[in-house]
């Protein structure tokens, strides 16, 4: 069943097509990766799931949605603990904190609950951001690079994280990046975006749950050869 | 050494001895204390309410098209007059009572606060709009405690230079039409040409504006911890 239907969306800034008559379909609980050259128009498409863009076209999605961005927009004048309470209007106190306590163990930042996020890691950060749109609920993610600004070892770890809690939480997942590596790893699907339409579709058929080696499978190696010449066959057509 | 060695006139010059003996003569009589009360009375009073309007129109200036639209033709209009050419107004329109120099003070730090504030609730990374509205549907939590915090360090920094302005202002409002403060005291030891005890009143003024600008920053990193963990 689809999670999210995308049918013709086209968006226009001044004088300048982002998009053009895109198609897009996600089932529930699936975890697609969109990966696209900077200027390509993957952050558009994120902000028009969103309803952040004016758009034409049709966007059918739940309401109940987490965003996160590569810089991390976690609010920098609350605590990790505020920061994730942010989305719980309506809950007691005493189920705050139970929800709190949640997903601070979920974050691993048990021991950061007074900091502030200038006092975190760029993981630590990303990770307060996922759990803050866990605690709401989010039934869809969308993740803009996320991992874009982390060195190479913190993003392994966070992948490995973000796998981890997408087992546990079966969500479904957008997640935007430049990394055809990132992409294949964590994602059912990788969909590549170049001058503003969707231009290739891989289904990824490594079992779950994956760890680290299958980096090093040739046929990870053959997919991320042929997303990457997707990218510039387009490139040069 | 200058001042003994005869080149300068002791009485326009006089040396660090007399100062700080006129000093200990204005704490003894307690005439310092009863200046300091004015003044600093004056100062809160004008800083206070300068601050307060700056704040509140400049959130909504920085945050609402149509109060941009009224305000800030009219702001733009004010803002680069220099706050003592009004003294000779509200004196006629206050008195020379408080009123005047209170309102003189404010109309001074109501400028730098506004335009930080404007700027600041203006600058909020669209992506904090972005996360908080994802999360919640109540626009008075995210201007309470999204647009309104994050302009907090640009509202500090309005303030301070709020506070040095009003210092300007407090003296520059007492020089005429004030019967204490530690303007008035300048003026009055300028007119009786005891230099020494001017430079006593001006010591303490500058004493004065250094302790409430450092004050005020320990306040503002006691109550807004994450700032001083921003700025790394």
């Amino acid at each position: 069943m689809n999670h999210i239907l995308v049918k013709n969306l086209s968006v226009n800034y001044k004088n300048f097509c982002a998009l053009k008559s895109v198609n897009f379909d996600v089932n529930k609980g699936e975890f697609v990766a969109i990966v696209g050259k900077s200027g390509s128009g993957k952050t558009t498409f994120l902000k028009a799931l969103a309803g952040f863009v004016p758009f034409l076209g049709q966007v059918t999605i739940p309401k109940n949605i987490g965003m996160m961005f590569q810089n991390y927009a976690t609010f920098a004048w609350l605590t990790v603990s505020e920061n994730i309470a942010f989305g719980l209007d309506g809950k007691n106190s005493k189920e705050q904190i139970k929800i709190i306590d949640e997903h601070l163990k979920l974050a691993e930042l048990e021991d950061k609950r007074d900091k502030y996020p200038a006092e975190l890691s760029g993981g630590q950060m990303q990770r307060v951001a996922l759990a803050r749109s866990l605690a709401h609920n989010s039934e869809v993610l969308l993740m803009d690079e996320p991992y874009g600004s982390l060195d190479a070892y913190t993003r392994d770890k966070m992948q490995q994280w973000l796998l981890n809690i997408w087992t546990k939480y079966n969500k479904t997942i957008v997640f935007v990046t430049h990394n055809i590596e990132e992409a294949i790893f964590l994602a059912d699907r990788v969909l590549v975006l170049n001058d503003q339409k969707f231009v290739g579709e891989y289904k990824i058929s490594f079992t779950r749950p994956r760890n680290e080696s299958i980096k090093f499978s040739p046929e990870f190696n053959i997919l991320r050869q042929e997303i990457f010449e997707s990218l510039n066959q387009h490139l040069v057509s | 050494m200058i001042s003994h060695s005869g080149f300068v006139s002791i009485t326009l010059f006089p040396p660090p001895s007399k100062v700080f003996a006129s000093l200990w003569e204005m704490i003894i009589s307690k005439t310092i204390f009863l200046d300091l009360r004015d003044s600093l009375w004056r100062l809160i009073l004008g800083l206070f309410l300068g601050s307060a309007f700056g704040v509140i129109i400049g959130l909504f200036t920085g945050r609402n098209k149509i109060f941009e639209n009224i305000f800030l033709p009219i702001i733009q209009i004010f803002r680069p007059l220099p706050p003592v050419a009004i003294i000779p107004l509200v004196i006629i329109w206050f008195g020379i009572d408080d009123g005047a120099k209170i309102f003189s003070i404010a109309f001074a730090v109501f400028f730098p606060v506004w335009l930080n504030t404007h700027i600041g609730v203006g600058r909020i990374a669209q992506e904090f709009l972005w996360s908080a509205k994802l999360l919640t549907a109540s626009s008075i939590k995210i201007f309470h405690k999204i647009v309104f915090p994050s302009a907090i360090p640009f509202i500090i920094a309005g303030i301070r230079t709020g506070i040095a302005v009003a210092f300007v202002m407090v003296f520059v409002s007492e020089l005429s039409g004030a019967s204490g403060g530690l303007g008035y005291r300048i003026s009055i030891s300028s007119l009786t040409y005891r230099i020494d005890e001017m430079i006593a009143a001006l010591i303490v003024l500058g004493a004065l504006g250094a302790l409430t600008d450092q004050l005020f920053v320990f306040a503002t990193n006691k109550i807004f911890p994450w700032i001083k963990f921003s700025i790394k």
